[in-house]
């Protein structure tokens, strides 16, 4: 049994391959182009370069602010998923643990926005951003990304189905406050959901173009991504350095990816098994 | 008393969601609504109700009747591609071959950047123009000549959706995978013995097991799908013409670069309309079907 099935198993190595390699070739066009010079490039876009060069990648640090725009990436990011973690577990505390009129209440009208599209609430958002002077300010962006604190609240919710009532009914007789239960038993209790929030956050804010484009106006101010947008237009003749930005901003990202891979796959399963 | 100051103190954890939610969900949602049925342009005070004139004017609009047709054929075009080939690569990579993590991985990782950068990145394999990678490869390889991919308004629209297709399959996968591997093995043991062949398998367990992903997978595809901005945006401008536009790229242009409130907001209500339909028509249909094939 297990011979004849390792042996037509390789079969499907030899089939995955070109499929592998037709996913993988828009990777390879840019890393690969990233070490020619423009006209190494433009005549021959595929191939190795005939002779490596490496002054793309000394170029972009000194031409243009990445490392500007990664820091302000790095802190929108870090502050909104901190706080959107935050705010979408310490919701659904009360809810689980404390459920009565007001707090049923409070979750149906959650639940009534839950399906509601950003793109539905732009226009008067874009008004109350600007009234609200939040316009081309990092903590306006931040304070705008809390409202996925929702999304993470639903999470959590689910999630604290599962801890046992009796945990925060002892600690009470206990005389442990409504604070310190939330803090010392409940919080680190949630570090699974906690994980897999992180990620799906961090993957949104980092990634995420429409909203810095529309809220962030000076270049000081750019994201990684609203940087790769602004850098299109200015390097429309030069090929290789785009592709270069393009790379060196890939890199953070591969990186969490490689660090997250098994919490991200686990993840996908449990919202999908859930949902 | 006491009492009271724990309840006081359960709704301090509930304040911030509410704060957050009521003012950047709720109160734009239903001024959104009010907006729509004025002329408001951001500017002037005083604005008029115009009643429906804003609806009306959503289908006498090039642009937004081109964005609402263009978002529903990449919304289903994606999907029905999507998971035509996430399940089969699913099934293939829950096999047990050699380089099984490596192809795992590389089908995964388009899902991670942004979705700009993947469109920025695939522009240069489209570009219309002889030097353009992907024509390239056809003058070597088969000696046809360069093909308009991101000009020709068919051809422009078939690229959003392969690029967007390439991106999120892998991502689909792993979901179906997940699925596949909570499928104990007893059953495909006693169907074999039973006498079903590989196929027979896939059909009577696999598939009905596999429906429940589906449910979720499908759902995730059509809401993504109809919230499409980066992706046409980033390769072709929204172009030819009004071709490649999103309601998402109308919502932007019309109401925040043009200042026509009033009409982007009555979009946005359609949009959310549009929204709400299918995701409640879908997730019923499905569900249903769950229980057929179950």
């Amino acid at each position: 049994m297990t011979k004849t099935s390792e042996k037509r198993l390789w079969i499907i190595d030899v089939l995955m391959l070109p499929a592998g390699l037709i996913a993988f070739f828009p990777f390879y066009m840019i890393i690969v182009n990233t070490f020619k010079t423009m006209q190494d490039a433009a005549k021959s876009p595929m191939a190795l370069p005939s002779k490596w060069i490496f002054t793309n990648y000394v170029q972009v640090f000194q031409e243009t602010s990445i490392i500007r725009s990664f820091w302000n990436s790095l802190t929108i990011t870090t502050f909104s998923v901190v706080l959107i973690v935050l705010i979408g577990a310490m919701a659904a505390y009360p809810i689980v643990f404390n459920a009565n009129r007001l707090t049923r209440f409070a979750m149906l009208y959650l639940l009534a926005g839950f399906m509601i599209p950003f793109q539905t609430t732009l226009i008067p958002l874009f008004q109350l951003m600007s009234d609200l002077r939040l316009i081309d300010k990092i903590y306006g962006l931040i304070i705008l990304y809390m409202s996925g604190s929702v999304f993470v609240f639903f999470l959590m919710m689910g999630y604290m189905k599962s801890i046992p009532r009796e945990l925060p009914e002892a600690a009470v007789i206990d005389g442990c406050s409504v604070w310190g239960i939330f803090w010392r038993i409940i919080f680190p209790l949630l570090k699974p959901i906690t994980i897999t929030s992180i990620i799906f956050q961090t993957m949104w804010i980092w990634n995420d173009f429409l909203a810095p484009m529309l809220f962030l106006n000076s270049s000081s101010k750019s994201t990684l991504v609203l940087q790769i947008y602004r850098a299109k237009s200015e390097f429309t003749v030069n090929w290789p350095m785009f592709m270069t930005l393009t790379v060196i901003t890939l890199v953070p990202i591969f990186i969490f990816f490689i660090i997250m891979q098994k919490h991200i796959v686990k993840g996908i399963a449990a919202g999908a098994v859930k949902g | 008393m006491a009492k009271y100051v724990r309840q006081l103190q359960y709704l301090l954890f509930l304040l911030p969601i509410l704060a957050i939610y009521s003012l950047f969900t709720i109160y734009p949602l239903i001024k959104s609504f009010f907006l729509s049925f004025t002329n408001f342009d951001g500017y002037t005070k005083a604005y008029d109700f115009v009643g429906l004139k804003n609806y009306v004017r959503i289908f006498v609009d090039d642009a937004i009747t081109s964005a609402i047709s263009y978002t529903l054929f990449f919304t289903f075009g994606k999907a029905l591609l999507v998971t035509l080939l996430a399940i089969p690569l699913a099934m293939i990579l829950d096999q047990k071959f050699l380089t099984r993590n490596i192809h795992r991985a590389i089908f995964f990782f388009p899902s991670i950047p942004s979705g700009l950068l993947l469109a920025y990145i695939w522009g240069f394999i489209l570009a219309p123009i002889s030097s353009g990678i992907l024509n390239t490869v056809l003058r070597e390889l088969f000696n046809i000549g360069p093909q308009p991919w991101l000009a020709d308004p068919l051809l422009a629209k078939l690229s959003t959706i392969v690029v967007a297709t390439w991106a999120i399959t892998g991502w689909h996968a792993v979901l179906y995978l997940a699925f596949l591997q909570s499928i104990p093995k007893d059953y495909y043991e006693a169907a074999s013995i039973d006498g079903a062949n590989r196929l027979q398998q896939i059909r009577f367990i696999t598939i009905p097991l596999l429906a429940p992903a589906m449910t979720v997978s499908v759902m995730l595809l059509l809401t993504g799908g109809l919230k499409v901005f980066e992706i046409p945006f980033a390769l072709t401008k929204g172009g030819p013409g009004y071709e490649t536009y999103s309601i998402t790229q109308v919502i932007v242009q019309r109401g925040i670069s043009e200042t026509q409130y009033g009409l982007a907001s009555a979009m946005s209500i359609v949009f959310f309309v549009i929204v709400l339909a299918i995701a409640i028509f879908q997730v019923t249909v499905m569900q249903r079907r769950e229980q057929g094939l179950q």
